[in-house]
C-alpha cells in the first residue's frame, strides 16, 4: 500500500479515536488540536464511581490520549488551526498555522516552575493528564504582560518569549471533522443569574471544583453544601432559544454525580428538577430506582435562581399534590448545561464545503450514517456533528476511521 | 520457560478467516454486507426459516427504509462471499479466535463450521405490556405494533380523520421505555396528525425519551400539529365502560379532573433483548449484562467488544439500537475484524503466557477463571496466544503454580519486591503499592508528576491486573520488609479483565486473616480501588497510609 496521509481536525475524546484506529493500520495522522492540550473538554472529567464504576467514560479518554500520544503514526499538531483547505485529485492540501510555541517540548521537563511562580492566575494554563506534554502552555497575552519574568523563570531554559507564529502546508489524501461542541453559556439565561452568585455552577464548573478539591465545595466558602439543586435540562429542549434538542449527556452527568457525590457526603441533601430522565447505563431502571431512594425529584424547571443571606440561593418549588409553589433555599445550585455547536462551525464549514443542519451541528448525507459529509473524503465524528456522550462519540470515530480505510481502499 | 531473552520472541500463525454472523436481522445483513465486502467469506446464520427475515417490521420505519432494507437484502443474496444458513440452531462452539469450531445445525442437517471470529446480531423483540396496565385488547384497546399496522393503511387513516377519532397512547408507566420506543410513539402521533384534519393524538407519558436523534423537534412537530400530552408521574385511572376506555387523571396545575374517551387506546409495549441471548451467552462463553444484552456496562467493552477476543456484540444484541447506531457498530466490527485477522497469517508472542506442561495437573481452575476464554486443553491447559490479555488472573489462581506471565513472573515480581524495599531510605516507612497498569499505575505516576505530596517511602510495583497479586507477593513484601502494602485496582465494573478486582479482594480478604494469626497489624495491608484519572486520591490514599503506620 502506498503511504496514506489523513487530517483528522480536533483532538477531543472523538478526534484522538478516529486518530488511533487510523494509525493502528498504518494510516499518517496529522492531528490537529486548537488549543494547548490534547483531550477536548472530557479530559478534565473526574471519576463518577461510587462504590462501583458508573461507566461514565471519563478514563477512557485518559486511555485515548496515552495511545495517541505512544502511536509512532500519530503527529501531533498543538496549538494549531487550519487557515486554507484546497483539493485536488482526490488530494487536499492544508496550510497550517502552528504556535507560537513558548514552551520547547523538548526541553520542557513539567517541573511547573513557570506555573507556581507566574505572577497573574490564567497566564499559564496547565493540562489535566499526564499525557500532555508539554503540561503547561503560557498565553500570548501572559507573555506580551510579563516577558521579563517569562524570559528567566524556566530553569531549563525552556521558555522563549520571542516565538512566532508559523506556517505549514500538510497533503493528505481524506480528513475527519471532530471539532467538538460548546458547552450552553448560562448568561444566555439571566434569571439564573450565573455571573452574580457564586454558588450557581455549571455542570462544568462542578467538574473542576471537584478536580481541584477533592469534592464538590461551595465556591464561596469552600465548603461541603448540604442542600443542592440541580437544575436540567439548561440550554437544551429550549423552545425560546431555538434549541431543539436534548444533549443526551446531562442526565447521565448530573445523575451519576449526585451519585458520587452523595457518596463522599452521605447527609447531603440533592434535589433534581427536570423534565424528563433520559436513560442512563446499561441497567437503567436499576439506577433510576436507586437515584429515586437518594435523592428528591421535582418535575419542573425552575425560572429564577433569588441570591439569599450567607451566599445561599432561592428557588420556586412547585408542589405536585398541592397544586401550590413556594420558596425553598439551597446551599448550592447546579445547571445541567448542554451541548451546543461549536461556535466555529460556520467557518469550518465554508472553508471544508460541508453543510450544517438546521441546529448548526455538521449535517450528514446519509440519515443512516451520521459520519458521512456532504464532500467525498470528509468525514465527521463525535459531538460536531450532534450531542454525543464519551463512549457515543468514540463509536463514531470508530465509524468514522472505517469509511475513511474504505475510502482510501486500505484492505486488511 | 519463559526468560527475559525470549519474552519478546513473536510466532507466525495461520488463522482462519471466515467470520460467522448469528441474527439476520438490519443489523446481521449489514454486517455481512460490509465485512464480506472487506474480503472475508461470511456465513450469515439466522433462526428463521424464509430467506434473510429482516427486523420484522422494523418497528413503524418509513417506506424509504423497507426499500433500504431491500436493496440491502438483494446485495446479500448475490453476494458469492456470503453464505446463508437458514433456521438455525447453534449447538456448541469452541476454539479461540482465529480458529473456532463452530457445530450448528441449519435446516435439521448437523453442520461443522470453522470460523476465525463471530459476530453476534440478535435483534429485539417488541411485547405487549396490557397485563401490566390490566388491560385486554379489544377492537379499541391495541398494542402499539398493531396500531402502526394499521396506520400502514390508507383507509384505515381516512377512517380516523373522517370520523373525528381520538387516539391516545399509554406511555412509560409499565416500564422506562427508551429513545427507539420513542421514536415509534412520536412516528404513530405524527401520522395520526398528518392524516388530515379530524383525528387527535392524546398522549399520556411519563418520561419523555428524547435523547435521540431528531426527537425533541420530532415531538414538538406533533404538538404543533395538534398532538396533546399530558405528563404524569402516575398511571391514569383507566375504566372500561362496556368496551370503551375512558381515561381520566387529576391535574394539579389547573386544579382539575381530566376525562378522555378514545376511540382507540394504544399502549406501549416492551423493547427486550431476544430470548436467544442467555443461550448464545452460554454457548459462545460470553457476559450477559443486566437487561439480558451480550454485554457488560464496562467502559472497556464498548462499543462492540465482549469478554472474549474475537466475538462481537453488535446493534441489538448489546443494547437497545435504532438502525444508524446499529451501522456504527457494523463499522466497528469491521475495524476490529481486519486488526484481528488480517490477511489470514499473525504475529502473536510465542511466550506471552506460559504453562508448564510438568507442573500442570489439568484441574481447569485456569480454564474456569480466565475472563477471556483463552483457555482450552488437550491433556494439559493450553492458552491461546491470540486470545490471551496476559491479565494473569490464571496464574494466580492455580493451585500448581504452573503458569507465568511473560514480564511479570512470579520469580521477576519477587525480585521487584526485594529490591524496591530494599532501596527505601532507612526510617522512611517503607510501603509498597502493587499497581494495575490500567488504573492506579497511570494515577501514582500523575500523582507524581504534578508534584502531589507523596511518601519517600512509597514503590510501585506494577501489575497488568489486580487479579495477577498474589497473596504470596503480599506476604513477601512483609517479610522483605515492608512497613505497609496496598493493593491498588480498577474499581469494581471498570476492570478491564472483569473479574480482576475481585479476585484480587478475595485474596487481600484471605490476605487479613493470614495477617492476624501471624500478629501483623491489618492496618498495614489495605486494598483500594481508583481509576486512572484519580492522581489526587491516589496521593491521599499513599499519605494516609503513612500516617497510619508512621
Ligand atoms: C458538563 C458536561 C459534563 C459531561 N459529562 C460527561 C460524562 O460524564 N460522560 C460522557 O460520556 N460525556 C459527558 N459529557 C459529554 C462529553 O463532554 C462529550 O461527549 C465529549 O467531550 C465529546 O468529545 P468531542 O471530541 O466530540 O468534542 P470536544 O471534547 O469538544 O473536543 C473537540 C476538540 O477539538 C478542538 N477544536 C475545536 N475547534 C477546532 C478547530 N477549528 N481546529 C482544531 N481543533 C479544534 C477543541 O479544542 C477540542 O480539543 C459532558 C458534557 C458536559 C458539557
Ligand atoms: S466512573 Fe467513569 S472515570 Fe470512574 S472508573 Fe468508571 S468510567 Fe472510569
Ligand atoms: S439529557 Fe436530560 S438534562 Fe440533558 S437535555 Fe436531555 S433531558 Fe435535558
Ligand atoms: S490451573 Fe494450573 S494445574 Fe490447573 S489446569 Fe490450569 S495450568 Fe493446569
Amino acid at each position: 500500500m502506498k503511504e496514506k496521509h489523513i487530517m483528522v481536525m480536533g483532538g477531543g475524546i472523538a478526534g484522538m479515536t478516529a486518530a488511533r484506529d487510523l494509525a493502528g493500520f498504518g494510516v499518517n495522522v496529522h492531528l490537529i488540536e486548537k488549543s494547548g492540550f490534547m483531550g477536548g473538554y472530557a479530559i478534565g472529567y473526574t471519576c463518577k464511581a461510587t462504590t462501583e464504576c458508573l461507566q461514565c467514560g471519563a478514563c477512557s479518554v485518559e486511555k485515548a490520549l496515552k495511545e495517541v500520544t505512544e502511536s509512532p503514526n500519530i503527529k501531533l499538531h498543538l496549538s494549531t488551526t487550519v487557515e486554507a483547505v484546497t483539493s485536488e485529485n482526490q488530494k487536499f492540501s492544508a496550510k497550517l498555522k502552528k504556535g507560537p510555541f513558548f514552551i520547547d517540548p523538548e526541553k520542557c521537563n513539567n517541573c511547573g516552575v513557570c506555573y507556581e511562580k507566574s505572577p497573574v492566575k490564567g497566564a499559564v494554563l496547565h493540562g489535566y493528564s499526564k499525557n500532555n506534554h508539554p503540561l503547561y502552555a503560557i498565553t500570548a497575552e501572559g507573555i506580551q504582560n510579563h516577558r521579563d519574568f517569562f524570559a528567566s523563570v524556566c530553569p531549563e531554559g525552556a521558555i522563549s518569549i520571542d516565538a512566532e507564529a508559523a506556517t505549514e502546508t500538510i497533503s493528505v489524501d481524506a480528513l475527519i471533522v471532530a471539532t467538538g461542541f460548546e458547552p450552553f453559556d448560562p448568561n444566555q439565561k439571566p434569571t439564573y443569574r450565573y455571573a452574580e452568585h457564586a454558588n450557581v455552577i455549571t455542570g462544568l464548573d462542578m467538574e473542576r471544583i471537584k478536580r481541584d478539591h477533592g469534592a464538590l465545595v461551595r465556591p464561596s466558602d469552600g465548603q461541603v453544601p448540604e442542600k443542592v439543586a440541580f437544575i436540567q435540562c439548561v440550554g437544551s429542549r429550549d423552545e425560546r432559544l431555538g434549541h431543539l434538542w436534548c444533549s443526551r449527556v446531562c442526565c447521565p452527568y448530573a445523575l451519576r454525580s449526585a451519585q458520587s457525590i452523595k457518596t463522599q457526603s452521605p447527609e447531603m441533601d440533592i434535589t433534581i428538577f427536570y423534565m424528563d430522565i433520559q436513560n442512563i447505563g446499561k441497567d437503567f431502571p436499576a439506577f433510576y430506582e436507586a437515584c429515586k431512594n437518594d435523592f428528591r425529584f421535582i418535575r419542573s424547571i425552575p425560572v429564577d435562581i433569588f441570591g439569599e443571606e450567607n451566599d445561599r440561593l432561592k428557588l420556586r418549588v412547585f408542589d405536585e399534590a398541592e397544586g401550590t409553589a413556594g420558596l425553598e433555599t439551597f446551599d448550592l445550585v447546579v445547571l445541567s448545561i448542554g451541548i451546543m455547536p461549536n461556535p466555529e462551525n460556520q467557518a469550518i464549514s465554508k472553508l471544508l464545503g460541508i453543510k450544517l443542519d438546521d441546529d448548526g451541528f455538521f449535517a450528514h448525507n446519509d440519515s443512516l450514517n451520521q459520519t458521512l459529509t456532504s464532500q467525498n473524503g470528509i468525514f465527521v465524528a463525535g459531538t460536531a456533528s450532534g450531542p454525543n456522550s464519551i463512549p457515543g462519540s468514540m463509536a463514531q470515530a470508530g465509524q468514522a476511521a472505517g469509511e475513511v480505510l474504505k475510502y482510501l481502499g486500505v484492505a486488511q | 520457560m519463559t526468560t527475559s531473552e525470549n519474552a519478546h520472541e513473536m510466532e507466525k500463525i495461520e488463522i482462519v478467516t471466515d467470520v460467522l454472523i448469528i441474527g439476520g436481522g438490519y443489523t446481521g445483513l449489514k454486517a455481512a454486507d460490509s465485512i464480506a465486502g472487506t474480503g472475508y467469506h461470511v456465513i450469515l446464520a439466522d433462526q428463521k426459516n424464509s430467506d434473510h427475515q429482516a427486523r420484522s417490521s422494523l418497528f413503524g420505519l418509513k417506506a424509504d427504509f423497507q426499500n433500504q432494507l431491500d436493496e440491502l437484502k438483494k446485495a446479500v443474496n448475490g453476494n458469492n462471499n456470503i453464505e446463508f444458513l437458514p433456521d438455525v440452531n447453534i449447538n456448541s462452539a469452541t476454539g479461540v479466535p482465529g480458529d473456532f469450531t463452530i457445530r450448528l445445525t441449519s435446516n435439521g442437517k448437523d453442520l461443522e463450521k470453522k470460523v476465525g471470529a463471530v459476530v453476534v446480531a440478535t435483534d429485539i423483540v417488541s411485547t405487549p405490556l396490557n397485563h401490566i396496565y390490566g388491560l385486554d385488547f379489544s377492537d379499541k384497546i391495541v398494542s402499539l405494533s398493531d396500531f402502526e399496522e394499521n396506520l400502514s393503511s390508507a383507509d384505515f387513516k381516512e377512517k380516523l380523520c373522517n370520523n373525528k377519532q381520538t387516539v391516545a397512547f399509554l406511555v412509560g408507566f409499565a416500564q422506562n421505555g427508551s429513545p427507539l420506543l420513542m421514536k415509534r410513539i412520536l412516528d404513530s402521533v405524527l401520522a395520526i396528525s398528518e392524516a388530515g384534519n379530524g383525528a387527535t393524538a392524546y398522549v399520556y407519558i411519563n418520561d419523555i425519551k428524547v435523547a435521540g436523534n431528531d426527537l425533541e423537534r420530532l415531538y414538538k412537530t406533533g404538538r404543533d400539529k395538534g398532538a396533546i400530552y399530558f405528563k404524569l408521574t402516575q398511571l391514569p385511572e383507566i375504566s372500561q365502560q362496556s368496551d370503551a376506555p375512558v381515561v381520566s387523571f387529576h391535574d394539579p396545575v389547573v386544579r382539575s379532573d381530566i376525562e378522555v374517551e378514545p376511540d382507540i387506546l394504544v399502549l406501549e409495549e416492551a423493547m427486550t433483548p431476544s430470548q436467544i441471548n442467555t443461550k448464545l451467552a452460554g454457548i459462545l462463553r460470553i457476559d450477559l449484562g443486566p437487561m439480558g444484552f451480550l454485554q457488560t456496562d464496562n467502559v472497556h467493552r464498548f462499543p462492540v467488544n465482549s469478554n472474549r477476543e474475537g466475538i462481537y456484540v453488535i446493534g441489538s444484541a448489546r443494547d437497545i439500537q435504532d438502525l444508524s447506531e446499529a451501522w456504527t457498530d457494523v463499522e466497528n466490527t469491521v475495524i476490529q475484524l481486519k486488526q484481528l485477522l488480517g490477511d489470514g497469517t499473525k504475529e502473536v508472542p510465542k511466550f506471552r503466557a506460559v504453562v508448564d506442561r510438568e507442573k500442570c495437573v489439568t484441574c481447569l481452575t485456569c480454564y474456569r477463571c480466565c475472563p477471556h476464554g483463552a483457555i482450552y486443553w488437550d491433556d494439559k491447559a493450553v492458552i491461546s496466544p491470540v486470545a490471551c490479555q496476559a491479565c494473569g488472573i490464571c496464574a494466580s489462581e492455580c493451585p500448581q503454580e504452573a503458569i507465568q506471565i511473560t514480564g511479570y513472573t512470579d520469580d521477576e515480581l519477587i525480585d521487584q519486591i526485594r529490591n524496591a524495599i530494599s532501596d527505601v531510605k532507612n526510617g522512611d516507612p517503607k510501603i509498597l503499592a502493587f499497581c494495575c497498569e490500567n488504573s492506579a499505575l497511570e494515577a501514582g505516576k500523575a500523582a507524581a508528576l504534578f508534584h502531589y505530596e507523596l511518601p519517600k517511602g512509597l514503590r510501585m510495583i506494577r501489575v497488568p491486573c489486580a487479579g495477577k497479586v498474589d497473596i504470596h507477593y503480599v506476604l513477601s513484601a512483609f517479610i522483605e520488609g515492608a512497613d505497609g502494602v496496598m493493593v491498588m485496582a480498577c474499581h469494581p465494573g471498570n476492570c478491564k479483565s472483569e473479574t480482576g478486582t475481585t479476585f484480587a479482594r478475595w485474596r487481600i480478604n484471605n490476605a487479613y486473616q493470614m495477617l492476624e494469626e501471624t500478629g501483623i497489624n491489618k492496618e498495614r495491608l489495605e486494598f483500594v480501588t481508583l481509576a486512572s484519572n484519580m492522581a489526587p486520591d491516589f496521593a491521599k490514599i499513599a499519605v494516609e497510609m503513612e500516617k497510619r503506620i508512621g
